[in-house]
C-alpha cells in the first residue's frame, strides 16, 4: 500500500504531508509524556521487528504470499502513540533507504499507514475489548477486528487520496481498493491474532500494556478525535474541491443530482441492490463495507475461539 | 596502612520480583588495578551481582547501600559518577553495542559525560588504539566479528575513563584466536577487573584471585590456583578441576 | 548475499559524489525528487534531461547498480494495479506514462542516494535539522538491529522447518507466525538489555 512518487498530485502530498505532521507530532507528545523511559529502546527494536516481520512469508495461493502490515501489531504491543512512532519510522526508512514508497509521497504513506491504520486499530480494540473482555479470547478477537479494520481504513485513505489527485475515479478506487483490502485485512486480521496468541502465552504482560488512568481518557479521546478528523476529512475532501468537475462528478456519483434535475421518477422506488449499484455505489460500496465488516468478525471470533482455546495441543509449542 | 578500597560489598542482599532471593549477603572488596574471577554455577547470582556494582540493580538505590566504588555510596546522587567508573561489559555485545557506527559507540559514554571535540576524538580513537582497533572507526557494527564487538564495548568502557571493569563472562562464544586476544588485552589494561565466567582455564591463566559464588552465598574467596586445585571444592559448587591444574607437567 | 545487498544498499566508494558531505547529496535528492514530481506531463524533455542528469550522476559515482536497475523494473502488484486502472481514465495513457516515467526517475534517485550515503550519516544530517530525538533514536536503533532480528529470524524459521514434518499452508503460517511471536519477546528482552546497556553508559532518557 506504499504510494511511489508521481501518483499523488502536489495539493494532495502537500495535505497529507501537513496532516501526517500533526500526527506524528501529537503522538511524539504522548510518548514523551506517558512512556517510561525505560520503554524508549523498545520503540526503535519494535520498529526494526516491524520491518523482519514484514519479510515473512504467508503462503495464499499457488506461490503468491502475503505480509504483514504490523500497524495494528504494533498498536497491540506498544500502545497507539509509540506504534505512530515505530511505524513512521519504519516507513522512512523503507522510502529512504529501500525506495519502496516515495519519498515525496512521505507524508501520505505516513499518514495512511503510521498515523491512521495504528489509530483506528486502537479505538476499535479498546472498544472490542471492553465489549468482549480482556481476557485472552476478547483480546484476540479485538486485534483480529482492529487489523481489519486499521488496514481498510488506511486503504480507504489511500484510495481518496489517489481519486483526489485526479489518478483514478473515485467510484472505481474506492470501490477496487476497499473490496481488495477487505479480503487482505482479512490475512492481516489472522495473522496478527497468530503472533498476538503466541506472545500472550509467551509474556502476556508485553500484550497492549495498561496506562495510567488519566491518560487513558484522554488517550482514547485524542484517538477517537484523530481517527473522526482523519476519516471526515478523506470524505469531506470531493465536496471540498474547489474544481466544480468533482462536485458534479460526485453528486452523479450519488446518484441524484442529475435525475432530479431531469425530473425523473427515483428508480430508488424499485429497491433492490443492482440498480442501487447503478444508481449510487457509494452507497453500495457502503453496503459492501458493512458486510465484509461482518465477515471480518465472525472470521475473527472463530480464529480468537480457536486460538485461546486452554491446553490445545497444536498451540502449545 | 590506609587503603581506600576501589570497591566495597557489604551485605548484600537481593530479591527478585517474585521474591526468588539471588543475593544472601555478600561481602567482598577489590583493590585498584586488582583482577579477581568471579566463578560459580548457573544461577548463583554472578549476573545479578554484576549489575550492583553499576547501580542497574536495585531499581531505586537503597538509602544505605551495600556497595561502596572508590569511596562513593551507591545512592541516587553518585549513580551518574558511579557509572563512569564502573564500566560494565554486558555478556552479549550485540545489546551494549547500538550505536549505528562503532566510532559513535565508543564516543557514547563521553558524550554523555559531557565531552566535546577535539578531546573527543582524541579520546574514542585512544580507546580503539588501546583494544587493538585502531581505524576502526567507520565500521559497522553488525560486519564486526563477535571479538572485535566485544573490544569495540571494551574500548567504550575505557574511554570513560573508568577505574573498574566489570566483565560478563568475556570469553562464553569466541573463537580460539578471539578469546586469546582478549585474555592478552585484558592481562595488559592496568585497570581493576572483576570477571565472571566459566572458563576456568581463563581464571587460572590471567586472574590471581577468584571468588565462588553458589546460591547468592560466597563460598570462597582467595587465590584462585589453590581454589581451583581444590577438587572437593570445585564439584560441590557445580565447578571442577581445570584441565591446566590436573595436568602438572614438570617444566 | 542478495539479502545483504537489499538490506544495505550502500556501496563503499571514492568517487566525487561519495565525498559529497551527506546533507547536500539528501538535499539535492529530496529537491530532485520534488522537480520529478512537479513537473508538468507534457514536459517529457524536461523528464529526459533529468534522466540523462541522473546516469551522469550515476556514472561519476561508479556505483554498480545493476542489482537497483532491476528492483526499478520489479513493480509492486499495488503500483502496477493503479497505474492500470488510471489508464481507464480519460486521458489515460498520458497520465499512466507520466506517473510511470516520475516514479521510476525519482526511485532512481533515492537509489542513488543510497548507494552512495551512509545511512549513519544520513541519521548525522536529521540530527543536525533538528529532527525529533525521539524519531532520529528510534531510526537508529532500527537500522542497529535490523541485521541482527533479520538474522535472528533466519536461525528460528530453519529450526522450526527442521522440524516441520508436514508440508502445507496451515503449518506455514503457524510456523510464520511462532517465529514472529517468538521474535517480539526476543526483541522486547533485548530491548530492555539495551536499555540497561545505555543506562549503565550515562544515558539519561
Amino acid at each position: 500500500m506504499h504510494v511511489p512518487d508521481g501518483f499523488l498530485d502536489a495539493r494532495t502530498l502537500v495535505a497529507t504531508a501537513a496532516a501526517a505532521s500533526v500526527g506524528f507530532g501529537l503522538a511524539l507528545r504522548a510518548v514523551r509524556r506517558h512512556l517510561p523511559p525505560r520503554r524508549v529502546p523498545l520503540i526503535g527494536l519494535t520498529a526494526a521487528f516491524v520491518f523482519a516481520a514484514q519479510m515473512l512469508n504467508f503462503p495464499v495461493a499457488a506461490g503468491t504470499s502475503g505480509h504483514l502490515i504490523g500497524a495494528a501489531l504494533a498498536t497491540v504491543l506498544l500502545g497507539p502513540a509509540a506504534a505512530v512512532v515505530a511505524m513512521t519510522a519504519v516507513l522512512l526508512l523503507q522510502s529512504l533507504m529501500f525506495a519502496d514508497g516515495g519519498i515525496t509521497a512521505l507524508g501520505a504513506n505516513v499518514l495512511n499507514l503510521a498515523v491512521i491504520a495504528p489509530l483506528v486499530a486502537h479505538g476499535v480494540y479498546r472498544v472490542v475489548r471492553s465489549a468482549a473482555g480482556v481476557g485472552p479470547q476478547g483480546t484476540l478477537l479485538a486485534a483480529g477486528v482492529a487489523a481489519w479494520c486499521s488496514t481498510l481504513a488506511a486503504a480507504l485513505a489511500c484510495a481518496a487520496q489517489l481519486a483526489a489527485s485526479g489518478v483514478v475515479a473515485w467510484g472505481t478506487v474506492l470501490a477496487a481498493m476497499g473490496g481488495v483490502h477487505m479480503v487482505i485485512g482479512l490475512g492481516e486480521a489472522v495473522i496478527t491474532m497468530l503472533i498476538v496468541a503466541v506472545v500472550m502465552r509467551a509474556r502476556p504482560e508485553l500484550v497492549m500494556p495498561a496506562e495510567p488512568a488519566r491518560a487513558t481518557a484522554r488517550g482514547r479521546t485524542l484517538a477517537y478525535g484523530a481517527a473522526l478528523a482523519i476519516g471526515s476529512m478523506v470524505l469531506v475532501a470531493p465536496f471540498a474541491s474547489p474544481w466544480p468537475d468533482g462536485l458534479e462528478h460526485v453528486a452523479e456519483r450519488f446518484g441524484f443530482a442529475s435525475r432530479a434535475l431531469a425530473g425523473q421518477p427515483a428508480p430508488l422506488a424499485d429497491y433492490t441492490v443492482a440498480p442501487l449499484l447503478d444508481a449510487s455505489p457509494w452507497l453500495a460500496t457502503v453496503l459492501a463495507g458493512g458486510i465484509g465488516a461482518l465477515v471480518a468478525f465472525a472470521v475473527a471470533w472463530f480464529v480468537a475461539r480457536a486460538l485461546a482455546a486452554p491446553g490445545r495441543a497444536g498451540a502449545r509449542h | 596502612m590506609e587503603s581506600v578500597s576501589l570497591l566495597e560489598v557489604r551485605d548484600l542482599h537481593y530479591r527478585y520480583p517474585d521474591g526468588h532471593a539471588a543475593l544472601r549477603g555478600l561481602t567482598f572488596t577489590l583493590a585498584p588495578g586488582e583482577r579477581v574471577a568471579l566463578i560459580g554455577p548457573n544461577g548463583a547470582g554472578k549476573s545479578t551481582l554484576l549489575l550492583h556494582l553499576n547501580g542497574l540493580l536495585p531499581d531505586r538505590p537503597a538509602l544505605n547501600p551495600a556497595v561502596t566504588v572508590d569511596g562513593l555510596p551507591l545512592v541516587e546522587a553518585n549513580l551518574p559518577e558511579v557509572r563512569r567508573r564502573v564500566g560494565l561489559l554486558f555478556q552479549d555485545p550485540d545489546d551494549q553495542l547500538f550505536c549505528p557506527t562503532v566510532w559513535e559507540d565508543v564516543a557514547f559514554g563521553p558524550q554523555q559525560l559531557g565531552m566535546r571535540e577535539p578531546q573527543l576524538s582524541r579520546v574514542v580513537s585512544d580507546a580503539l588504539a588501546q583494544v587493538g582497533l585502531g581505524g576502526f572507526g567507520e565500521r559497522l557494527p553488525h560486519h564486526l566479528s563477535r571479538g572485535e564487538k566485544r573490544r569495540v564495548c571494551l574500548a567504550g568502557l575505557l574511554a570513560c575513563d573508568a577505574r573498574l571493569l566489570v566483565l560478563d563472562e568475556p570469553t562464553s562464544d569466541l573463537d580460539p584466536r578471539g578469546r586469546r586476544e582478549l585474555m592478552m588485552l585484558l592481562t595488559h589494561l592496568p585497570v581493576a577487573q572483576l570477571i565472571a565466567t566459566h572458563d576456568l582455564e581463563f581464571v587460572v591463566e590471567t586472574c590471581p584471585r577468584a571468588i565462588v559464588l553458589d546460591a547468592g552465598r560466597i563460598v570462597a574467596d582467595g587465590p584462585s590456583r589453590a581454589l581451583l586445585d581444590d577438587e572437593p571444592l570445585m564439584l560441590a559448587h557445580g565447578l571442577e578441576r581445570p584441565h591446566i591444574l590436573r595436568h602438572r607437567h614438570p617444566h | 548475499m542478495l539479502r545483504d545487498r537489499l538490506l544495505s544498499p550502500y556501496q563503499h566508494g571514492s568517487s566525487a559524489v561519495h565525498r559529497l558531505p551527506a546533507g547536500t547529496k539528501l538535499l539535492a535528492a529530496v529537491a530532485c525528487a520534488v522537480l520529478i514530481v512537479l513537473l508538468p506531463r507534457s514536459a517529457w524533455w524536461a523528464h529526459a534531461a533529468v534522466a540523462g542528469g541522473l546516469v551522469a550522476v550515476a556514472a561519476v559515482s561508479r556505483a554498480d547498480l545493476r542489482g537497483m536497475l532491476l528492483r526499478l523494473l520489479l513493480l509492486e502488484p499495488f503500483v502496477l494495479g493503479i497505474a492500470l486502472l488510471a489508464l481507464l481514465r480519460p486521458g489515460g495513457v498520458p497520465l499512466f506514462l507520466s506517473m510511470l516515467t516520475k516514479s521510476t526517475l525519482c526511485l532512481a534517485t533515492m537509489v542513488l542516494l543510497t548507494a552512495t550515503t551512509r545511512f549513519s550519516d544520513l541519521l548525522a544530517v536529521l540530527w543536525r535539522i533538528r529532527v525529533p530525538a525521539l524519531l532520529v533514536t528510534t531510526l537508529a536503533l532500527m537500522h542497529r538491529y535490523l541485521f541482527v532480528l533479520v538474522e535472528e529470524m533466519e536461525r528460528m524459521q530453519r529450526a522450526r522447518r527442521s522440524r516441520t514434518f508436514v508440508a502445507g499452508r496451515s503449518s506455514a503460517w503457524r510456523n510464520s507466525a511462532q517465529v514472529a511471536g517468538q521474535l517480539f519477546v526476543r526483541t522486547s528482552e533485548r530491548a530492555e538489555r539495551v536499555y540497561l546497556a545505555m543506562c549503565a553508559r550515562g544515558w539519561k532518557a
